[in-house]
């Protein structure tokens, strides 16, 4: 029983986890203070010529909306009814392409952090660039799924205890079978969904990238393709095994695009960009199907969602009925 | 007593690592807490305490003054008090493991044996029962006078409201052992000694234990076989005693060390044990509450932090 109300109703008090990155910012002056004055210029400047500019990833034509693209329906649901995390409540959305008419099961793509993904003005703009995309025949007809982490509410009108890190970063199939067992079926009761792999995507950022790279990890038979900004393959709860693992096992049928960038964090749980470039190069020793950008943000969306429509036409680059001379975009 | 608010250190350190406010992370995603947030450099342990059998029950009143049984021979509750000296709290507590004051004032404890009792005492010392034919490891008591404690050997959690009798709350640890609250008081946390994590549940109405999660997932010993001997059976985390601070961290004494977890349950780090002995509890006391207390073996040691204990008997 889906409970919908209208397009794009979004709070804008509730946005995404995705920031600037001060900590080049504020490192330089704190190792300034151990060096001589003109040194602290001197690396400053330095700094300050290698940070790149707050656009240096600007918004490309395939995440703005295009005259002549029509355009999908996107409704916000509740679920609050979770057998597997059980007592925790969340808002997620579905975004339906004009192109849908149930004649045949649509492909599927999941976004965890889904509200930041889902908005209109939010980082990606997924439905916009999804317009796009599907309007070209660059990726198939895909209902879009953005699902918020779980909260369990508090009974004293206190602040709801968020259950995002237990359920994105924790290693092992619960995420993936709170998909498969509850989300999946539940919106699949409205709209027709593919239950093939190859035609199932999820995508999240930071520990959302993590959450859908261990979604494929442990149900390759069910999610096929993985698009993850920032992912958080480090020590936040184990998941800086996978480049070990991904070496030391038989190759999965998994596709995966890692993003991420040179500012990206360094802190008590590992380092972002040595722990994305381990799991690169585990996938390239592998023999994966797999593309990795390593852009100069931080731990931010912006890099993933300038380049989102070019992971979206590598990721569904081959699916029947996509077009490969629409790969280069509507430049 | 409590000289920093919990939510400005959650600001400053969010907006280090993060910049702008983010209404909706809140305190959750907010934080990186490395040990080094709590540790002070050159600040180590240091004993307290020495001579006894097997010290547990570590516990604070607000003042700052440290209170501790010795399950194994001791027949007192031991106060250390802030200048150090040590007197006899009460007499005639045998087999005293966990214990916190109440908000009445009473210092409340687990008293083991079969069956055994929750207890209190008074300040003058006298002990009264209230909850007897129980198997009681360790307890908190809530800001509201409710009582949880764990059986371990039954594998349950127990609970008794205030003149109420005991009801089994919640399960899901194997040997569930040491229990603590969230800042908020509105989740209970409980290490299982044999196994891998520190679980947690909502605290529902009428103190119903509700929504369990294998929570905070402990660092194991590492285990090795040796060349010639028998294989090493797996070890358990050894979980333990555990305490709060301000910052809605929590701390669980385990076989590795003293484990921190930030409040989404992410692993902050492991504090060495200051001896190989059992480390078996943990509690925030001394000046300003800012000494992190445990009890490991015949003795009791301290060290500072850049943090401050959290009473559970004050409300949030």
């Amino acid at each position: 029983m889906l409970r919908g109300n209208l397009i794009y109703n979004i709070s804008h008090t509730y946005l995404s986890p995705q920031l600037g990155n001060p900590l080049m910012q504020i490192r330089m002056p704190l190792h300034g203070f151990l060096a001589a004055a003109s040194l602290v210029l001197a690396l400053a400047c330095t700094s300050q010529a290698q940070k790149p500019s707050a656009d240096s990833y600007p918004l490309g034509p395939d995440s703005l909306k295009q005259d002549g693209v029509p355009t999908g329906k996107v409704t916000k649901y509740q679920w609050n009814s979770s057998k597997i995390f059980e007592g925790t409540q969340r808002d997620y959305w579905v975004y339906v392409p004009n192109q849908y008419d149930g004649s045949e099961p649509a492909c599927v793509m999941v976004f965890q952090d889904g509200q930041g993904y889902v908005s209109e003005d939010g980082h990606s703009r997924v439905p916009t660039v999804f317009d796009n995309l599907i309007h070209q025949q660059a990726m198939p007809v895909t209902i879009g799924i953005f699902i918020n982490p779980g909260v369990f509410p508090s009974l004293n009108d206190k602040k709801p205890r968020s259950n995002r890190s237990f359920e994105y970063d924790s290693l092992g199939d619960t995420y993936a079978r709170f998909l498969l067992e509850e989300m999946l079926p539940e919106v699949g009761k409205q709209y027709k969904l593919t239950d093939k792999a190859e035609g199932r995507a999820i995508a999240g950022i930071s520990s959302g990238g993590i959450c859908a790279f261990t979604v494929a990890w442990e149900r390759p038979d069910a999610f096929s393709k993985v698009v993850s900004y920032v992912g958080s393959f480090t020590n936040i709860r184990g998941g800086h095994v996978y480049h070990a693992l991904i070496r030391k096992t038989e190759k999965k049928p998994i596709r995966v695009f890692l993003q991420d960038g040179e500012n990206d964090l360094d802190n008590l749980h590992g380092n972002w960009p040595l722990a994305n470039r381990e799991m690169a190069a585990a996938l390239k020793f592998s023999g994966y199907d797999y593309r990795f950008e390593m852009g100069t943000e931080g731990h931010n969306a912006k890099h993933g969602a300038a380049i989102l429509p070019e992971m979206l036409r590598w990721t569904w680059r081959d699916y029947p009925g996509v077009k490969a001379a629409t790969a280069k975009g509507a430049q | 007593m409590i000289v920093r608010n919990p939510q400005s250190s959650f600001t400053f350190i969010f907006t280090i690592l993060f910049g702008s406010a983010l209404p909706w992370i809140n305190a959750a995603l907010a934080q990186d807490m490395a040990l080094s947030d709590v540790l002070i450099v050159d600040e180590g342990w240091a004993v307290v305490a020495e001579g006894y059998g097997f010290t547990d029950g570590a516990a604070t009143d607000a003042d700052g003054n440290f209170y501790f049984a010795d399950v194994s021979k001791g027949d007192t509750i031991n106060k250390v008090a802030v200048d150090g000296t040590i007197s006899v709290f009460a007499k005639n507590a045998i087999r005293i493991s966990g214990m916190q004051f109440g908000p009445d004032g009473r210092m409340y404890a687990c008293q083991g044996g079969k069956p055994g009792n929750i207890v209190a005492f008074e300040k003058n010392g006298e002990m009264k029962v209230i909850a007897g034919d129980v198997e009681p490891n360790d307890l908190v008591v809530t800001a509201k006078g409710g009582i949880y404690f764990t059986e371990t050997g039954k594998a349950q959690v127990t609970y008794v409201g205030p003149g109420q009798p005991p009801v089994k709350a919640g399960t899901g640890p194997a040997k569930p052992n040491g229990i603590a609250l969230s800042l908020d008081q509105e989740t209970l946390a409980v290490s299982d000694y044999g196994g891998d994590y520190v679980w947690t549940w909502r605290i529902g109405n009428v103190g119903k234990l509700e929504f369990s999660e294998p929570y905070m997932t402990l660092r194991l010993p590492t285990q090795a076989s040796a060349p010639g001997q028998p294989s090493s059976p797996a070890q358990p985390s050894k979980g333990d005693g555990m305490a709060t601070d301000v910052a809605g961290r929590f701390y669980v004494t385990s076989g590795v060390g003293l484990q921190m977890f930030d409040p989404t349950g992410r692993l902050c780090g492991v504090i060495l044990s200051p001896q190989a002995k059992p480390l078996v509890s943990v509690e925030f006391s001394g000046p300003q509450l800012s000494y992190v207390y445990v009890c490991c073996g015949d003795k009791i040691y301290r060290r500072k932090t850049k943090t401050h204990g959290m009473l559970y008997f004050k409300e949030p």
